[in-house]
């Protein structure tokens, strides 16, 4: 079999821009999912609390984050089918035991701190969620990882810089720009 | 010295392998994500994978989720094999270039 030197070329760069696409999508699905979840979560409930009396926010956040729940867990196995995995299953397991470790853990810091206002009990619970995803980015898949740092980085700067317009500018910036790097992964990536 | 793989070389085989191979091992795709992909037909999809899969380089696996019927495909250990000699054999001959 006879391949001349730019028929190489050609071959070998095929296969390096399909291997690239095929680890970029495979990382960046479940990726984009949590962002425009998560994204939609913030902005509706960050919008709602900045504007709205405290009791109809309290029960806003619960169903969004029942609905956000439900409809990321749907929509991550509808992608999850595309790739199967043997140790998928053990995976899954750890991942959820961290999960529920970290809220746990989330819960006794705050415990531990109390009294905390509002604006604070939401960072701290803003910050450990950040510091779930970062470590799943770590574990699970490297290319997921730069995105809770710029988010952290934007809700810090409101508690300090916007302490009046804290929750606003979470849903807005934060929640919107979740939605938009969502976007960005899924369509532009 | 590497040798080259006809059936592997073939450009649309080729893109196959490469995705394949991309994955962890024991890991398999769904015949649609690799269509989509690729951007090949499902014929032509269809029609490359049996050849890899008669060579022994893939194995494709039916089976029913949710009473719907799905295609998996995976690389085995003798494609993952193939497929990198067949690399090294493509950066030899660019090497002698």
């Amino acid at each position: 079999m006879d391949v001349t030197p730019n028929e190489a070329e050609e071959a070998l760069a095929a296969i390096q821009t399909v291997m690239q696409k095929t680890r970029q999508s495979i990382a960046s699905s479940g990726t984009y999912i949590t962002l425009i979840v998560t994204g939609i979560v913030w902005l509706v409930g960050f919008v709602c609390t900045q504007f709205l009396p405290g009791e109809i926010v309290g029960y806003i956040w619960t169903g969004l984050s029942i609905l956000g729940s439900i409809l990321g867990t749907v929509w991550g196995f509808r992608i999850a089918k595309r790739v199967r995995s043997p140790a998928t299953a053990a995976t899954a397991k750890r991942v959820g035991l961290y999960w529920v470790f970290l809220v746990l853990f989330c819960i006794a810091t705050i415990a531990v701190a109390w009294p905390l206002d509002g604006k604070q009990v939401t960072i701290l619970i803003v910050l450990f969620a950040m510091i779930g995803h970062l470590a799943m980015g770590l574990l699970l898949s490297f290319a997921a990882v730069w995105w809770p740092l710029p988010i952290t980085a934007l809700v810090l700067m409101s508690y300090f810089l916007l302490p009046d317009l804290f929750y606003l500018w979470m849903g807005v910036l934060g929640g919107g720009g979740m939605i938009a790097l969502g976007l960005y992964i899924r369509f532009r990536w | 010295m590497a040798n080259l793989n006809e059936t592997v070389h073939q450009p649309v085989r080729l893109r196959i392998m490469a995705a394949l191979v991309a994955l962890e091992a024991g890991n398999e795709v769904d015949f649609s994500y690799v269509r989509d992909l690729l951007e090949v037909t499902d014929g032509n999809l269809g029609a490359h994978l049996r050849k890899l899969e008669e060579a022994g380089y893939i194995s494709i696996n039916k089976v029913f989720v949710e009473r719907k019927p799905r295609t998996f495909v995976a690389a085995t250990a003798a494609g993952r094999k193939v497929f990198q000699e067949h690399v090294a054999a493509l950066e030899s001959i660019l090497k002698r270039k």
